[in-house]
């Protein structure tokens, strides 16, 4: 058939971008397959994500079901294994991520189906679908094919490929979904949204710094505002971590984390003997503070004494402009 | 990992009397860090007594959470001193070189420049700059040798503690020499961190170099050296008091006096290092009273029930990852609820972390919190 069904994925009802780079992979695959790309939307409440997906000109095919509402790998296997059962796809798509390596495998042995994980390029040569992966932490690409099957299953690794402009003109059928009850042993409890922190402050090269200076949470996003412009992480106080207003892998100071950037920009931030100690191996130094006497500015190399409140926004379009 | 008990030949059992425990629960009852961690105290000293138990024990984060204010032990009615438990743990952990990079980088600090906050030992003196300071000499008798302490020589902040200081002296005509740049760290926070074979270095090295001042005594400003030296030092040949002792001997014998006063709700925080650990409660209030106007209140959590304010402990270092409110801010809402303008301490550390709590609470504009030093300097006009 060289149809290729992609299991779209979502969460917190947005599409996640992993879907969007499977469609630009697959296009290739189906035209040399001499099929078509279909994709399957689990889920629920889903008309906007569906027609968000159509419009690259697919046909979605949408499993609409309470059941389904969140993730649950043994429900979403389920859901999969019944559409390769009706559909008899060549290729399945499944994202390399926290919910495709939860179910790729298991559906890999429940439908015995040949199995490549963390796949970054497809191609079809000689009418034989190969995929690419990588060996010894990227040093080796190593292509390999699938041993004879009807149906071939793939994850597909996050940013291995670039999403494409939608060009419209898809379609969505709704189909029935196969799970009639819920599945009691493996229940969804609760969403968590990670902290911001994934970044690690000691390998940053500009970092906004803030301080209790900042007077309320709601002027954060001043800071973050400055921070994306140049491309700083943020980093705070023991007192602007306290306040909650950072988590606490972010503070520095000695009984935080020791920092060395190229440039730190301090706002509001007083100075405390305990802060100086961890920024002390920064290269620049600007501090914003309103009061002269801050000791911050004795390690800053530019001071900028004024309401940070009035300084911030200011400098955030200064730079805008300058960054042009 | 075992090589502390093994070299003294005495089992963690014996070395800290685990059997002396009857598991009251009077040590984890009073403990203040219960309060944001959880820290079982009692807990630890039972499952410690199973030595194969021990490596597990060391790994638990909670180890790090303890102050060291030392209510456990002023609690325990065997005598015991559970939180030294925890600091036979904690040395468990700095021998396998499994340190926060944090608490290495301090200790590494301590052996290579006297002091913990990675300062050089040439700039120790530097906060005696424009001041008129007496610096003892080994062979010249002095009635009072002063040791600083670390983090008054080098923390912009609480210097001022020092600089008052020596202005009083001068102005009282008290005999007395401060310690040049070859002061060391009294290895409180060292000891503390579990650093065992640091700590002993320091305290032969301490010894040696503080005996042969020629002095009556030794006083301290900061609580946390005045009790290491104390506890820990055995073979220190003259006594060791802190300088509000002094300052206390000073007004009965009519020799301060100020000129000024301050019109303030004054509550003194008594620190553990220098209450429950020290025992003196009563020279700070002696002192804080004699303030013209000044009316002094009392925490209801007061003396030996002190709140610690969690800068012991090595705690300066080592950050607890609890979400709930620091015992600081509980301790500065308390001094709120008072009406305390004040916040009056004798240690250098209550002074950072409550001021801290002030910051983080917003309470700035309402009080401040500042060591009797301070104080004593803004009274004016002295003798």
């Amino acid at each position: 058939m060289g149809n290729v069904l992609i299991l779209a994925e979502h969460r917190q009802g947005a599409v996640r971008d992993i879907t969007f780079e499977m469609l630009a992979a697959a296009s290739g695959v189906a035209r040399d397959l001499g099929g078509e790309v279909v994709v399957l939307l689990p889920g629920s409440g889903l008309d906007d994500l569906a027609a968000q997906i159509a419009a690259y000109g697919v046909k979605v095919l949408v499993v609409d079901d309470p059941l389904l509402a969140n993730f649950n790998a043994e429900k979403y296997q389920l859901v999969l294994g019944a559409a390769i059962d009706a559909y008899k796809p060549s290729l399945v798509m499944v994202g390399h991520t926290a919910q495709g390596v939860d179910l790729a495998p298991a559906l890999a042995v429940e439908k015995d189906l040949p199995f490549v994980a963390d796949v970054i390029g497809l191609a079809v040569e000689g009418g034989v679908l190969k995929a690419t992966r990588q060996l010894y932490s990227g040093k080796v690409n190593a292509q390999v094919a699938f041993k004879p099957a009807e149906t071939c299953l793939v994850t597909v690794r996050e940013a291995a490929f670039e999403a494409l402009e939608p060009p419209g003109g898809g379609a969505v059928e709704k189909i029935e979904c196969p799970l009639k009850e819920d599945i009691a042993y493996r229940q969804f409890v609760e969403y968590i949204e990670a902290e911001v922190g994934d970044v690690d402050i000691t390998q940053s090269e500009i970092l906004v710094a803030v301080g209790r200076g900042l007077r309320e949470e709601k002027n954060m996003p001043l800071v973050e505002e400055l921070a994306a412009v140049i491309k700083a992480d943020l980093c705070g106080s023991r007192a602007a971590v306290d306040a909650g207003w950072l988590p606490h892998d972010r503070q520095v100071g000695t009984s935080g984390k020791t920092v060395k950037p190229k440039l730190y920009l301090a706002v509001g931030i007083s100075g405390a003997f305990q802060h100086v100690a961890g920024m002390k191996g920064a290269k620049a130094v600007v501090a914003i503070n309103k009061d002269p006497d801050a000791p911050i500015f004795n390690v800053a190399h530019y001071a900028i004494v004024d309401d940070l409140l009035k300084v911030v926004p200011k400098l955030t379009e200064k730079l805008k402009e300058l960054k042009g | 990992m075992r090589g502390m008990m093994m070299s003294e030949n005495q089992t963690f059992t014996e070395k800290f009397d685990l059997l002396g425990c009857i598991q009251c629960g009077r040590c984890t009852g009073g403990c203040p860090v219960t309060a944001r961690s959880n820290l079982n105290i009692r807990r630890f000293v039972y499952d410690a007594y199973h030595e194969e138990a021990l490596e597990e024990l060391a790994r638990l984060a909670e180890i790090w959470d303890c102050t060291a204010c030392h209510t456990c032990a002023v609690r325990c009615p065997k005598g015991l001193k559970p939180l030294e438990v925890l600091i036979g743990l904690r040395t468990m952990v700095i021998e396998s070189g499994k340190t926060q990079p944090t608490v290495r980088d301090a200790l590494e600090s301590v052996f290579r420049e006297g002091n913990p906050w990675e300062k050089a030992r040439a700039t120790r003196c530097d906060w005696m700059e424009g001041l008129e300071v007496k610096i003892a000499q080994p062979d010249t008798a002095v009635e009072n040798l002063f040791f600083v302490c670390c983090t008054i020589a080098y923390d912009p902040r609480v210097q001022v503690i020092a600089k008052n200081l020596v202005r009083l002296l001068n102005a009282a005509g008290v005999d007395y020499g401060f310690i040049d740049d070859g002061e060391s760290c009294c290895g409180s926070e060292v000891y503390t961190l579990g650093e065992d074979g640091l700590f002993e270095m320091i305290v032969e090295d301490n010894t040696e170099f503080l005996n042969e001042f020629q002095a009556a005594r030794i006083v301290t400003l900061s609580p946390h050296c005045f009790t290491t030296y104390n506890r820990h030092y055995p073979d220190l040949n003259k006594p060791v008091i802190h300088y509000t002792q002094l300052l206390a001997e000073l007004l009965d014998q009519g020799r301060l006096t100020w000129e000024g006063g301050l019109e303030k709700k004054i509550v003194f925080h008594d620190p553990c290092y220098l209450g429950k650990q020290g025992g003196i409660y009563d020279e700070p209030r002696r002192v804080l009273q004699e303030i013209k106007g000044a009316k002094l209140l009392e925490f209801g959590r007061a003396r030996e029930r002190s709140l610690c304010c969690e800068g012991g402990g090595g705690k300066m270092w080592v950050e607890t990852e609890s979400k709930k409110e620091r015992l600081a801010e509980t301790r500065i809402k308390d001094a709120k609820a008072l009406g305390a303008e004040i916040v009056a301490v004798a240690c250098p550390f209550c002074l950072l972390t409550l001021e801290d709590a002030v910051k983080s609470l917003g309470f700035e504009e309402e009080m401040r919190v500042a060591e009797i030093m301070e104080l004593l300097g803004e009274l004016g006009g002295g003798n």
